[in-house]
């Protein structure tokens, strides 16, 4: 059961288009695990619509018409070729992605990713270890937004911390836990310099999909000297 | 199930709720453009259509851009996607103006990231299904997905041990979580997942 649900605020900004790329990564690999949110977000995109077909309409003059109507009749249809659309998502969201697809496999474990993920999978970076029994691989948005997929071995903790921006935390598959609760398969976290936690996992591994846009502060004890280092976790 | 009731029913729907009704005969005859976009490449529909929306489309770039250029880029962008695209479009999944909508949401995005252009860079329809089609048919595909692979371990299905076998056919049959097995079943989750893995390496070593 998912407890941990981005915000109605948030929801309508992904909606709306509003949100950066790494963001909405995050809330639509949460829509592939939550069917209350992709309701939610159903409703916001025809709320929106409606907002867009009733508000005031611009004018647009005859000739205007014309000249685009005629561009578009003489557009040439290859762009929209499933073939070589430049729209991979759309061709492949006619054509599911087979589970031995959606498959990641560390440390002899295999995971199955949500379809969002699955759809990105050529741009999941090496696998690399960081502290303790923590894995990390980079995901290529092409932006510069910074996106990991994070893999916690059970028993695994990250020393107490808060975070200078704000941080998405999805749970792919798992589950960890910190000082304000559990969270497993779905539960997705919004943390910023107000959340000062220090998350673990005990008997069972946690995948984590994370989001953010500026590193981890630690604030406790010796742990405080990672801070010079700690781009190093998420770059 | 709307969809499926007969006509008759129509008139009645209509005295209920007069307003939502007018809007969606709107809806109707507005896909029934699309359909003959899709069908005949008809080009009078699509200028009907056009005429519909593009003054909406403007409006909608100019909101978001403050420019009157990039708004008109839009609104051409949009309706090409339309032209070309119109045999996507699916009724069954919501009104014209919300697909139309969610295209034009899309190219307002990339349109607004291409100065900083890289040629790899995500693109908006990767993050957002267009008219949820991905989002709806989710399930859908789920299912068909777990009815291919169990076709493909069917036969092996019968080898693996009793307690593995149960957890399996709760999460790929009966499409419980993991959560809800261990509720079920009354054991921890970590056995659950732990069963799952084992299965499944068990099954790939069957099928390898
Ligand atoms: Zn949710």
């Amino acid at each position: 059961m998912i407890k941990a649900h981005p915000t109605d605020a948030m929801l309508h900004a992904y909606v709306a288009g509003e949100l950066n790329s790494a963001s909405a990564l995050v809330v639509s690999t949460h829509l592939d695990m939550c069917p209350h949110c992709r309701r939610m977000a159903n409703a916001v995109e025809e709320e929106l619509a409606c907002e867009f077909e009733s508000a005031p309409a611009a004018q647009l003059d005859g000739d205007d018409m014309h000249l685009m109507l005629d561009a578009i009749f003489s557009s040439s249809a290859s762009k929209f070729d499933t073939e070589v659309s430049p729209y991979p998502a759309q061709a492949e969201a006619q054509a599911p992605v087979k589970p031995k697809d959606a498959m990641i496999t560390l440390e002899g474990k295999r995971f199955q990713l949500p379809r969002s993920l699955a759809n990105q999978k050529h741009r999941i970076g090496p696998w690399s270890k960081m502290m303790g029994n923590m894995w990390r691989a980079p995901i290529n948005l092409g932006t510069d937004e910074v996106a990991n997929l994070i893999y916690m071995d059970r028993a695994t903790s990250v020393p107490e911390h808060t975070h200078r921006g704000t941080e998405l935390q999805l749970v792919i598959n798992g589950v960890f836990k910190d000082e304000y609760g559990s969270y497993s398969d779905g539960d997705m976290l919004v943390l910023d310099h107000t959340h000062q936690h220090t998350p673990e996992t005990t008997d069972e591994d946690c995948l984590i999909l994370a989001v953010m846009d500026a590193p981890l502060h630690f604030t406790s004890g010796i742990s405080r000297l990672l801070n010079p280092f700690s781009s190093l976790f998420f770059r | 199930m709307m969809r499926l009731a007969p006509q008759s029913e129509a008139p009645r729907a209509a005295v209920t709720s007069p307003k939502s009704a007018a809007t969606a005969d709107d809806a109707q005859h507005l896909a029934g453009l699309l359909a003959s976009i899709a069908n005949s490449r008809c080009r009078r529909s699509f200028s009907e259509l056009f005429r519909y929306f593009a003054p909406k489309l403007l409006a909608y770039g100019s909101r978001q851009f403050g420019n009157e250029q990039i708004a008109a880029d839009l609104v051409q962008e949009t309706m090409t996607n339309v032209w070309h695209k119109a045999h996507l479009f699916n009724a069954d999944k919501g009104a014209p103006a919300t697909w139309i909508f969610t295209i034009a949401r899309n190219i307002r995005f990339d349109l607004l990231r291409k100065n900083k252009h890289r040629r790899d860079e995500i693109s908006a329809d990767e993050l957002w299904p267009i008219l949820s089609e991905q989002n709806e048919s989710l399930e859908d595909d789920y299912a068909l997905d777990r009815e291919i692979l169990m076709q493909e371990i069917g036969a092996y299905y019968a080898q693996l041990p009793e307690a593995q076998r149960e957890v399996i056919e709760k999460i790929y049959i009966e499409g419980k979580s993991q959560q809800e097995v261990s509720d079920a079943l009354g054991i921890p989750l970590g056995t659950v997942k732990s069963r799952t893995r084992l299965a499944l390496i068990k099954l790939k070593e069957l099928i390898a």
